[in-house]
């Protein structure tokens, strides 16, 4: 696991103190909400439709036990007992006090954690592949690169006012698991013929009210070369991005006006002027930060689990949760264990202190205290001995925790819409519900198999809706919500935005939609399609005559 | 921050409290409350521009931030806007 170093710990420290300052002064009229707004916002805290909220970052979704619980601890002490997963692997309260907010990020510097770049027009917290260092499928483990971008973009003066926001994803395996295609920058480590690591680079992505796919920069980016590169990018976007219009202003849409060979061309330009030396960190210094990712201690096991076999031959409820909730581990005995936080019940992706702790719990109990949250608003843990995938099953299960729907129609990833958030046009998660809920049928959620559902509760796209199998809009007319659905999007490597199908739906309306075009999907698939290549395969037309059938 | 109302029927006036955060009215005693059920419901324009300057010198006092005015069905007695329901209904969960 990565440790702050001195210097991160003096940076964080500082900046308590003073926000604490800041907070004073706003509270006896020093500061005007005017001047105090960038403030605290730079300190992840906003204003929204019911209260303050806080975002606390979690750099590419990376977590200790001590960390959670910590979280956990916030959650009791100072918000209402719960937090909140976002799309961006962050942790978000819905409920801290102002004059609370310095205490939480005292509490938040104890444990090494910050709410930096988690607003603001910044580079925002990196995002990655939440089994990082533990899947079989990657070429090498993306979070130093991550973790050097987290260095690099960290209070970087030059990039503290960019005309816009600006998100960076990085991943390592061809199978896309962060969505790298929808980030203004989006990187992919790769191994080329000669075994040699470099960066497939990816600009101008991004959901919100233009969807764009993001395009190759560079195919091969050499490996000594990634910061400065990235900086000549962030300069030409600092330079032309427009900061006239606050919807024109993100990479996308300079990088769609300018062409994507003349916004490489002006890419190397101006990397030309740069002195790459300079900007370029020292091997020793790539190796210090890859050391703390050198993974945990593994046993040496066998593959094979005789308890884990026994377990999956007698007891139905284990097997049905082995078979969606794991994923293969690259070292031989283990596997990657994902929580999902979408029981029908409770708000997606939100999760209580008590589960926070007894996650914290099992994380040490099982998993090397490592902990992961994922951008479809999940948890991971990354490193469980196949051994002990029993006795974790039941903990879980005790804990609400076991619901076994990871990748399936009730795996919904959802913001918060209405019911929390100051831009929504509509609510997401009674949508979300009613939709889990009438597909609450276990035998018949699996029969329908891989399904990404997705909803937003405004043109903001947080909920990722434009890239959902199944993606829904929520908006509103004359006091009154209506959704609008797209389908056929895909948030994996084979990114697509969803195709816009035509008038919005009443909650009701909509659920009753989703059904039909599911039983459709049911009966006609063949052999082992998905919905979505059932989709790609009959077409928009068909599925579109079944959503309206009502009308 | 300007308060002035450019609505039409009842008024409320509405804000958050600069320390809780939370979600305020403003009530007949002119005091916040957390209940919309309190909230002073006017169409008096000279009434209503009592409450502006009341709202706006609690704003300076930093008292409370982001004062406004919203509209209020005369029949229901609820706010007219979708979004200003959310803020008195709080979270559907
Ligand atoms: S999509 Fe809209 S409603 Fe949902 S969290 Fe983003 S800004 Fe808020």
């Amino acid at each position: 696991m990565y440790r702050y170093d001195e210097f991160d710990h003096e940076v964080v420290q500082s900046r308590v103190k003073q926000f604490r300052n800041q907070v004073e002064r706003r509270l006896k009229g020093a500061l005007t909400e005017e001047q105090f707004r960038p403030l605290r916002l730079q300190n992840g805290l906003y204003l929204q439709l019911h209260a303050y909220m806080l975002r606390v970052a979690v750099p590419y979704g990376t977590l200790n036990s001590t960390q959670l619980r910590q979280l956990a601890m916030i959650a009791d002490k100072y918000d209402r007992g719960y937090g909140h997963i976002t799309t961006r692997q962050n942790m978000q309260f819905n409920w801290p006090e102002l004059t609370d907010v310095p205490d939480i990020l005292q509490d938040l510097a104890d444990v090494q954690m910050h709410c930096f770049q988690t607003s603001g027009n910044c580079i925002r917290n990196v995002t990655s592949d939440p089994y990082a260092g533990a899947i079989a499928d990657e070429v090498a483990d993306p979070r130093p690169t991550a973790e050097l971008l987290r260095q690099w973009s960290t209070m970087h003066p030059e990039f503290a006012f960019l005309p816009r926001k600006f998100k960076i994803a990085v991943v390592a395996s061809p199978n896309d698991r962060a969505v790298i295609r929808a980030h203004d920058i989006g990187i992919e480590i790769k191994k080329n013929a000669n075994g040699e690591i470099g960066y497939h680079i990816l600009v101008g992505g991004g959901l919100g009210r233009t969807p764009v796919i993001g395009q190759t920069l560079q195919p091969f980016l050499a490996r000594e070369g990634l910061l400065p590169y990235l900086e000549a990018v962030m300069r030409v976007y600092n330079r032309y991005g427009r900061r006239d219009n606050k919807y024109k202003a993100r990479i996308k849409i300079l990088v769609t006006e300018t062409g994507i060979d003349e916004f490489r061309a002006q890419v190397d330009a101006e990397y030309e002027t740069l002195t790459p030396s300079d900007i370029a960190v020292s091997q020793d210094e790539i190796d210090r930060i890859s050391s703390y990712f050198t993974g945990p201690n593994y046993e040496n096991l066998s593959d094979e689990s005789e308890a884990l076999k026994d377990q999956i031959k007698n007891d139905d409820d284990f097997s049905g949760w082995y078979e969606t909730n794991i994923m293969p581990h690259k070292t031989p005995g283990y596997a990657i264990v994902n929580i999902s936080l979408k029981p029908l019940d409770i708000a997606p992706g939100d999760i209580t202190s008590g589960q926070m702790r007894a996650v914290s719990d099992l994380a040490d109990q099982y998993s090397f205290g490592e902990i992961r949250t994922t951008h479809s608003q999940n948890i991971v843990l990354p490193h469980v001995k196949k051994d002990d995938l029993p006795a974790l099953y039941q903990a879980l299960k005790a804990e609400k925790l076991a619901v076994d729907n990871i990748g399936l129609i009730s795996d919904i990833i959802c913001c918060p819409g209405m019911d929390y958030c100051a831009l929504a046009t509509a609510r997401s998660i009674p949508v979300s519900q009613a939709i889990a809920e009438r597909f609450s049928d276990k035998t018949r959620e699996k029969a329908i198999g891989e399904m990404q559902i997705k909803i937003s509760g405004c043109i903001n796209a947080c909920g990722h809706h434009h890239v959902g199998h199944i993606g829904i809009l929520g908006l509103e007319k004359a006091g009154v919500e209506f959704y609008q659905v797209k389908l056929g999007g895909d948030s994996s490597e084979n990114t697509a935005v969803g195709d816009i199908t035509g008038p919005g739906f009443s909650q009701d309306e909509l659920v009753d939609g989703i059904e039909r075009m599911v039983d459709f999907y049911l009966n006609n698939k063949k052999d082992n399609e998905r919905f979505i290549d059932s989709y790609r395969r009959l077409g928009l037309g068909a599925f579109k005559e079944v959503l309206y059938a009502d009308r | 921050m300007s308060a002035k109302h450019k609505g039409k029927g009842p008024q409320a006036l509405t804000a958050n409290e600069l320390r809780e955060g939370f979600v305020v009215w403003l009530t007949k005693n002119f005091e916040w409350s957390l209940e919309f059920e309190h909230a002073l419901l006017t169409e008096d324009v000279d009434m209503i521009e009592k409450m502006r300057v009341f709202g706006e010198a609690q704003e300076n006092e930093n008292i409370v931030v982001g004062v406004y005015f919203i509209d209020v069905d005369p029949d229901s007695g609820k706010p007219v806007r979708y979004r200003e329901k959310f803020r008195v209904s709080g979270p559907t969960l």
